[in-house]
């Protein structure tokens, strides 16, 4: 409320006549004047507002909250009781006032002063905020209490009523601005964490854990996101037999890294097995499902726990302490998601202090640190030793003129059965100059130097032979290029001529499958790609033009084929698609590797 | 009557205008303190001409003990040759004394907040605060004067008016001269170590007062309970004889 209001407020109950009643309060050796009670102060203001008995009351209590008004019984609870309980006006000087801050200053000399008259008997909250206060005003501390002392002593010439008087006027002023609730002042003079002592754990978390940070130290072998090479995820798998030395050296970290690891719980509930006491953890992962699991089940899965661990003769009866069952089984009547958590933090301390520690010493943990895997860094240079490029063309090469020596033969088709690979795609060949591009050859106006492989398959691939509904890479230029792709395609492509279809033997297939990474290999970033509205070369001139061949090396191969002659090695399906499009004539097939269904649209 | 400090050393001639800078600060703080006392009663039953005069006297008395302690003390902070004890006796001083001077100014600043809003000479309505007396003796206590008397002439709203103007004027000065001592004096408040005790001695207090007080219940309880024991053995020693020469007589 506005401190001027209250101000006038409190001008007007002295009034002699409308202000409020005053009495005489009877103390044991004297009497002072001008004590009023707290029914009448509640009347007035009801009077003199106009408002209802609650709202005075609620009035009468902010005045005495504020320091207007103070009890003279009870004097610490600052309210208004609208009984026969005193209240006297507080002098002005203690008034509160927004231009002169509570100073520290004066709060000390006043306990300095209650000390002397009390003989060194503070209250408690006193005697904490006097340390507080000498700690950090000694420096002033003399003065203090030099003058705390001339106080008293000037106290000591008044007459013994307004002595009193004075003295309750003081502590009402300091119970209303450093009000002695212990909650409040606990809060303030709680002790706090050193800093030293939190930025001790840091370091400790940082230098445990900074070797396992892959932003800080390489990961072994390689990190799949800067090397396409997976190979790291594979090894940390779940379920995989033998993890890697620095997964198992996370497991001695902590407890919760053990059992947070799916591979290092499963390894802890090994030689828990072995020592007969595996229950402790199942209960624990019984809880851990009650409360993360649906709240459907959620009562059946707490009784069956109970069942199964907790009821006395349960089969698999884990060990917790008198009070913590008696919790939980009291809880368990009315069953709720985290009603077994005080039973589970037990189990979780008992295999913690217990367990952990003989596991880490065990012959299991020792087994899996030794068979653990470390793997080599990822060798950069020597990525796919033996498929160096000079040596992918050639074999190229080599089958480019089988091919063309036995006829029309084969299926360059991928076999739907090559599983892709890739990262072959992407870091494998080398990037072609551009300068060399056939003048027919657009490259991709906004392609690199080494486009990706996907833009370079997919913008080279005619759209009949797309899937755009597999929704993984359509965007929205892709169908344009495919159409500019088609049109010139059927354009300036020579139709082909008919050939008949040709059964692949398998064995064919099967080494057109393991030619199919060498072929990846060679293509990927190829520079001198065909643009959107680039067409492929048709393999009437293979020697002629070595860039273009180099390009379609990948399509060139199934140039090869007049679709009518393709072979589907398995899906039937796929020939009578095939079939509806063979008036397309001359169409390539482009089956990007990475995708594993190659269904071949005609349609377009 | 200046109060002696135990803390005050006890040798020779250096020590003579140290002690007379500790006088000087003591006699401050004694009056700063009387000043607050004085203070507390405006607005309140007790307020009156004579209050106002007393607070003016106590006020103008105090301004001339700062102006001489601040003279003593930058005098003899600036003395090249104060040997190192004393110039950290006379930086405890010199704290003690812009404390002191902070602590009046705060009050002077209240007191003449208080003035315009409580006026004696315009009759307004003053707070029943339950005081009786006067507080006449605390302001003899601050001029050191046995007797004061009490003011009985009426002040009006002119008088009242040039009052506040001094008031204010006098507020500006301590002001001035706060400002200065923070700026040109170099005494690192907070380095200064306080020598004196953490909790002010109550028994010596007491015993200091005691002369003061009149009918205090709290003095001399010791000494009566002493008393009374010795007297009360005394007393049994006494019926002891008596039963013994009683015995002797009729056996």
């Amino acid at each position: 409320g506005n401190r001027r209001f209250y101000d006038s407020v409190v001008l007007e109950m002295q009034d002699p006549k409308t202000g409020v009643k005053s009495q005489t309060q009877r103390l044991v050796i004297t009497t002072i004047p001008h004590a009023i009670t707290g029914e009448d102060i509640v009347e007035w203001i009801a009077n003199r507002f106009k408002v209802g008995a609650a709202e005075a009351r609620a009035m009468g209590t902010m005045m005495v909250a504020f320091g207007y008004i103070y009890p003279l019984q009870d004097h610490k609870r600052l309210i208004i009781k609208p009984d026969a309980s005193l209240y006297r006006f507080q002098t002005p000087y203690f008034w509160p006032a927004q231009q002169w801050p509570v100073e520290d200053t004066d709060y000390a000399i006043y306990l300095a002063k209650r000390n002397i008259r009390k003989k060194g008997m503070l209250e408690l909250h006193e005697q904490e905020q006097y340390n507080n206060l000498h700690k950090w005003m000694n420096h002033k501390w003399d003065f203090i209490v030099m003058q705390a002392k001339e106080q008293y002593r000037a106290g000591k010439e008044r007459k013994k009523p307004d002595r009193v008087v004075f003295d309750c006027q003081e502590r009402a002023y300091w119970v209303v601005h450093r009000p002695p609730i212990i909650f409040t002042q606990q809060c303030i003079m709680r002790p706090r964490v050193k800093s030293s002592v939190s930025i001790g754990a840091l370091v400790k978390y940082s230098t445990t854990y900074k070797q396992h940070d892959p932003f800080l130290y390489p990961c072994l072998p390689s990190n799949p996101w800067l090397t396409d090479d997976v190979t790291y995820w594979q090894l940390n798998m779940q379920n995989i037999e033998n993890p890697t030395k620095m997964r198992v050296e996370r497991w001695t970290f902590s407890f919760g890294e053990l059992l947070s690891d799916p591979r290092g719980r499963d390894d802890f509930r090994l030689f828990l097995k072995k020592e007969f006491s595996g229950e402790n953890l199942a209960f624990w992962e019984a809880c851990e499902d009650l409360k993360w699991g649906t709240a459907a089940t959620m009562k059946e899965k707490a009784q069956q726990i109970y069942k199964t661990f907790l009821a006395r003769g349960a089969p698999r009866w884990i060990n917790i302490d008198g009070k913590t069952m008696e919790i939980t089984v009291k809880g368990l009547s009315h069953p709720h998601r985290y009603v077994l958590d005080a039973a589970q933090t037990h189990i979780y301390m008992l295999m913690k202090k217990d367990s952990y520690g003989r596991y880490l010493k065990s012959p299991v943990f020792k087994e899996t640190q030794k068979k653990a895997v470390a793997p080599e860094p990822h060798n950069f240079r020597l990525r796919r030793p033996s498929l160096s490029p000079i040596i992918l063309r050639q074999q190229e090469e080599e089958q480019k003129a089988k091919l063309a020596a036995s006829g029309p033969v084969d299926i360059t088709q991928l076999c739907r059965f090559t599983a892709p690979v890739p990262h072959l795609a992407v870091y494998t060949g080398i990037c072609e100059n551009q300068s060399t591009a056939s003048p027919g050859l657009m490259t991709l106006p906004n392609s690199a130097a080494c486009p990706s492989p996907i833009s370079v398959a997919i913008d080279s691939t005619p759209a009949s032979e797309r899937r755009f509904d597999s929704g993984g890479t359509a965007s929205s230029h892709f169908p344009s290029i495919a159409e500019s792709a088609e049109t010139s395609v059927s354009e300036e492509s020579q139709p082909p001529p008919p050939k008949s279809r040709v059964a692949l033997s398998l064995s064919r297939l099967l080494r057109r499958g393991c030619n199919a990474p060498s072929v990846f290999a060679s293509l990927s970033p190829k520079c001198a790609v065909t643009a959107g509205g680039g067409r492929v070369q048709p393999l009437g001139e293979p020697l002629a033009q070595p860039q273009p061949k180099r390009i379609a090396n990948f399509f060139q191969i199934k140039v090869d084929i007049p679709p009518e002659c393709r072979i589907y090695p398995i899906d039937s399906e796929d020939e009578e698609e095939e079939s509806s499009g063979t008036a397309r004539g001359g169409v390539k097939e482009i089956i990007c590797p990475w995708e594993s269904v190659t269904k071949h649209d005609g349609a377009g | 009557m200046p109060l002696s400090n135990s803390k005050v050393a006890d040798d020779g001639s250096s020590a003579q205008p140290q002690r007379e800078g500790q006088a000087m600060v003591d006699s401050l703080t004694k009056v700063v303190a009387c000043y607050r006392h004085l203070a507390s009663c405006i607005g309140g039953s007790t307020d009156s001409t004579s209050l106002r005069q007393e607070l003016r006297q106590t006020r103008e008395h105090a301004q001339t003990l700062a102006v001489s302690c601040r003279n003593h003390l930058t005098a003899r902070l600036r003395d090249k040759t104060l040997s190192e004890e004393d110039r950290k006796e006379t930086e405890l001083q010199w704290v003690a004394f812009s404390s002191c001077l902070e602590l009046f100014h705060a009050d002077m600043c209240k007191v003449y907040h208080m003035g315009s809003c409580f006026s004696v000479a315009k009759k307004s309505a003053m707070v029943q605060t339950g005081l009786q007396g006067g507080a006449t003796e605390v302001a003899a206590r601050a001029l050191s004067m046995p007797n004061l008397q009490e003011q009985n002439g009426e002040q009006t709203a002119s008088m009242e008016g040039l009052d506040q103007s001094q008031l204010e004027q006098e507020i500006a000065q301590v002001d001035r001269t706060l400002e200065d001592m923070e700026m040109k004096v170099n005494v690192l408040r907070w380095t200064v170590e306080a020598k004196g005790p953490q909790y002010a001695d109550p028994v010596s207090v007491d015993s200091a007062s005691l002369a003061l007080l009149s009918g205090d219940e709290e003095g001399g309880f010791c000494d009566r309970s002493q008393m009374f024991v010795l007297l009360m053995l005394c007393g049994v020693a006494l019926v002891a004889v008596v039963l013994s020469v009683c015995v002797v007589y009729l056996a």
